[in-house]
């Protein structure tokens, strides 16, 4: 806790437990069996199978939560690493997902596994696309964004095709610790023990996983075979609450670091501190949510509150936060091979894209298989793939710009729009004007969309200001804004009703609804945005040098990032708006353009564009015509289009800095 | 007795009218929303093309469409080219996909027919766009005649079950094996509950509107209250619940009174109405033997 408040660390946490404590005494007084008869007994059952697990589940998983987050932040020696921002709950989601539409007989034997086997496979995943730089945290925290966008965004391809099927996967997603029986508690009671006892087995090999690895081999010490053991535990300690009560987010990241906070310094004393804090929080939280409980439910599911609460938390958190290793975020940009002409190369792109275009207006499926559209019919399609298109290719030519600046400002490579966090703010916003009324017209919606991305960007401005929008308060404010703004939209998708499938819909992205005026507003903002940018070139090309040199040459730095971040964050919120809050595009785009060897930024801005645009038509043409005649989301295509090439990205281990 | 009547009843109700192709009034219509499609087709009324048919087979699944009914996708986003290749002369939407109009009417003109709206109980609305759809077809007489049917048969069944069925009754779906969707009296299933002289023990609102999922301890605040599930239950929910004491101890589950019925449209018009009302009976009917 902060230094100026007066209360010792522990004074507060008893206090906070207290509070728990008084509201957990209040509903087993409300709950207490009264009546006589059937009436009686039935009380009675709400208060033994009921009230009072769920008190133990809420301590049980906020203890284990705390517990995996703190192994996993000291293995990856990274204080952001938790079950949510490394993927795994979303892999979870994904496994349960497809395993409930699929393998219904893999759900009905063990829902836990199937949720670990997802869990493992996403962090498998994102480690191994992190191995060759060295873990390194931004890295890391990165990777898992992106597959977490991936997952999330299957996952809500899978329940808009399925539909009602899957009510219980909204459930599940909101985190809901309503319970009728003891089962769950005893199985997170067993999770948490054996986490314990392999932290107490792996104490000295912990210890030295938090040297870095050249220190801890030399000390001797299987480091890699203790370093997955311990990641393996966490992840099914993680999966297990998971399975048991849906996702609680939050509760992993803060505990650890609040433990340190309160002046817990050796490991041992946080071993004991992170878990006891984390069953502080939730056990709050949850007491939370059932005394503000209406008569026709709880208003929020548990899960979703966590973050609710956890956000501003988290801001208030993260610049306390002293034990960020940055190492990749100082070093300069790798100069990439320059192209001969590129001129040239600028107009084959241009030609390139043109071809997809043509191809999408042209060539479709109808009743009767595949068509090249023709005559009156085609001038027909063309009124409907026309807008779509270019509403579709407009999205991502403004990723592709955005990826550029945020890619050169933050001088990492991994980095796209989606740090910025306005693409969640813009679903947020949607979220609220739907909450409003479920029939609220199109322009109500984008209005709404825009209000919620300004917001999230005024936020990420004034987090940002106090250091100059340097890379790590990027990185922060965006974090905190993502977080927020998935809760925000986890509680609404949670109630499972006609506004959870719109979300749904969005946050998958789709370019179905899209119609003229709303490409020409697409348009219009692409014109408006994009060409400042290219005027401010020159402060891209000094960018990457660094913040000193990039000062000694004239720049001045603080508003020119100021002026490009804002920039950006327009150009995402406006893209998100038509094809959702995943971003590939962003991040894939401006890195073939420089693989092409597109070096200068104006180039690069140019390329960018391009192929931003290319890829993002190819998208939708695939997926209006991979399922025809059933729509997917755009999203979907282009993780699928910009996947595979993110993980020969990042497996060659090029472009590594620092 | 009982039966031969019950079925004559449903005879009138919807086989009456034989199919006949929508174009013999001159319109071939496309439909959004489901409720209006089982309308059409209880009216003989087969549309040139509708949402998600797959699923309507499974979830809603009578009337069953005819095979060339052409599937245009996700109600929340139909197929706007193939329905530009079908032409149709009208379309169908209500009130959940009027942010669709602009897209739509540039293929045909759309109607919106509203059966939901907040609050309201829906069963009147039903019947009102029963009739709208009627009129739009020629087939005035027709839905006058289904709509009068379907009141006729819902009192008819609600005087059969009003001599057996003594308890208030929780209209519910399960999510998982803990938490359930309850249908208020701003739901069809709680409209027709109460058309049926049934008290519904869910007092409160849908909670399909703005609150989290229900925990099953609710059901236990109205003990003596029948549960009806509405179908389909995840297996994995069919399997857990039986271990669930709360379930187990309520007093509806130990005296069989907790049915589940088939799949039902929980958005439907008149057709998913009779067709709840039929399912209730067939799970409650013989309820004044058990208890």
């Amino acid at each position: 806790m902060p230094a100026n408040m007066r209360l010792s660390p522990l004074a507060f946490w008893a206090l906070a437990a207290a509070a728990a404590a008084v509201l957990f005494a209040r509903a087993v007084i409300t709950g207490w069996p009264s009546a006589g008869g059937v009436e009686g007994r039935l009380q009675e059952i709400v208060l033994t199978h009921g009230t009072l697990p769920r008190a133990a589940t809420a301590m049980l998983a906020g203890a284990t939560l705390g517990l995996s987050g703190l192994l996993l932040q000291r293995v990856l020696r990274n204080p952001l690493a938790e079950p949510s921002t490394l993927g795994v709950s979303a892999g979870a989601q994904l496994a349960m997902a497809a395993a409930t539409i699929h393998a219904p007989a893999l759900m009905a034997f063990s829902v836990g596994l199937v949720a670990f086997a997802g869990g493992l496979f996403t962090v498998a995943l994102v480690l191994a696309l992190t191995w060759k730089r060295g873990l390194e945290p931004v890295s890391v925290v990165l990777a898992g964004m992106m597959t977490a966008l991936t997952a999330n965004a299957a996952s809500a391809a899978l329940i808009l095709a399925n539909g009602e099927y899957l009510f219980s996967l909204f459930i599940w997603g909101g985190g809901s610790l309503t319970q009728q029986s003891w089962g769950p508690a005893l199985s997170l009671a067993v999770a948490l023990a054996v986490g314990l006892a392999a932290s107490a087995l792996l104490l000295r090999p912990l210890a030295l996983l938090s040297l870095g690895d050249a220190a801890a081999r030399s000390l001797g010490g299987a480091v890699s075979l203790s370093r997955f053991l311990v990641i393996g535990v966490a992840v099914w300690m993680a999966t297990t609450v998971a399975a048991q009560v849906g996702i609680i987010g939050f509760v992993g990241l803060a505990a650890p670091a609040l433990a340190a906070l309160s002046g817990a310094r050796s490991l041992k004393q946080r071993l004991v501190l992170a878990p006891v804090i984390g069953a502080i929080l939730l056990w709050l939280t949850d007491g939370l949510v059932q005394f503000f409980a209406g008569p026709g439910g709880e208003r929020v599911p548990t899960g979703a509150a966590t973050a609710l609460l956890g956000g501003p938390l988290l801001i208030w958190l993260l610049p306390r936060l002293k034990l960020f290793e940055w190492p990749s975020l100082a070093g300069g940009a790798a100069q990439a091979r320059r192209a001969a002409r590129p001129l040239v190369l600028l107009a084959l792109l241009a030609a390139l894209a043109c071809i997809v275009f043509a191809v999408a207006i042209v060539a479709g499926r109808g009743p009767d298989g595949w068509t090249l559209a023709s005559g009156q019919l085609l001038a027909d399609l063309a009124d409907l793939r026309i807008p779509r298109l270019v509403a579709a290719a407009g999205a991502g030519a403004m990723l592709g710009v955005a990826g550029v600046v945020i890619q050169r400002i933050t001088g990492n490579p991994l980095a796209g729009p989606e740090i910025l966090g306005v693409g969640m703010g813009a679903g947020a916003g949607l979220a609220a004007v739907l909450l409003a009324s479920a029939t609220a017209g199109l322009g109500w919606q984008m209005g709404g969309s825009a209000l919620g991305a300004l917001a999230v960007l005024l936020l990420i401005l004034a987090l940002g200001a106090r250091g100059g929008l340097g890379p790590e308060r990027l990185l922060f404010a965006g974090i905190a804004a993502n977080a927020l703004c998935s809760a925000v939209l986890t509680a609404i998708i949670a109630l499972g009703n006609q506004q959870s499938y719109m979300l749904l819909q969005w946050l998958s992205g789709s370019t179905g609804r899209v119609g003229a005026s709303e490409a020409l507003a697409g348009l219009v903002g692409l014109c408006l945005l994009a060409p400042p940018l290219f005027l401010a070139a020159r402060w891209l090309d000094l960018f990457p040098l660094g913040p000193a040199a990039a000062r000694s040459l004239g720049l001045a730095v603080g508003r020119a990032r100021f002026l490009l971040v804002a920039c950006a964050a327009l150009l995402t919120a406006l893209a998100a708006l038509f094809v959702g809050p995943l971003s590939f595009i962003g991040l894939i785009a401006p890195h073939l353009a420089r693989l092409l060897g597109l070096g200068r930024a104006w180039q690069q801005l140019l390329g960018g564009l391009l192929i931003g645009a290319a890829l993002m038509a190819l998208s939708d043409w695939l997926a209006r015509m991979a399922a025809f005649p059933y729509q997917l989301p755009i999203g979907l295509f282009a993780a699928l289009l910009g996947g595979p090439y993110l993980i020969y990205l990042l497996a060659k281990g090029a472009e590594r800095h620092g | 007795m009982l039966l031969a009547r019950r079925s004559l009843l449903a005879a009138t109700a919807l086989a009456v009218f034989a199919p006949r192709r929508a174009r013999a009034a001159g319109k071939r219509v496309a439909v959004i929303d489901w409720g209006h499609l089982e309308t059409c087709l209880a009216l003989g009324v087969v549309p040139v093309a509708a949402t998600e048919l797959r699923q309507y087979r499974e979830i809603a699944v009578e009337p069953a469409p005819p095979p060339d009914v052409a599937d245009i996708g996700l109600r929340g986003s139909p197929n706007i080219e193939l329905l530009r290749m079908i032409a149709p002369d009208a379309i169908l939407i209500s009130d959940f996909y009027e942010y669709q109009r602009p897209l739509l009417e540039r293929i045909a003109p759309t109607v919106n027919l509203p059966v939901y709206q907040p609050g309201k109980p829906p069963y009147a609305l039903a019947e009102r766009s029963t009739r709208a759809i009627g009129g739009m077809f020629g087939l005035k007489a027709e839905a006058e005649a289904f709509v009068a049917a379907a009141g006729a048969e819902i009192e008819a069944i609600g005087q059969r079950l009003g001599q057996v069925a003594r308890h208030p009754i929780f209209i519910v779906s399960l999510g998982d094996s803990r938490h359930f969707r309850a249908f208020g009296a701003d739901s069809m299933f709680g409209d027709v509950i109460a058309r049926l002289g049934l008290e519904n023990a869910w007092t409160d609102r849908t909670s399909y509107s703005a609150a989290a999922p229900v925990g099953l301890e609710a059901l236990a605040r109205v003990p003596e209250a029948s549960v009806a599930v509405i179908g389909p239950t995840p297996p994995e929910v069919r399997r857990t619940l039986a271990e669930n004491a709360l379930w187990s101890a309520l007093p509806a589950v130990e005296q069989g009174r907790a049915q589940e019925l088939a799949p039902i449209n929980h958005f439907g018009a008149l057709p998913s109405a009779l067709r709840f009302a039929r399912e209730l009976e067939r799970a409650f009917g013989g309820e004044g033997r058990a208890g």
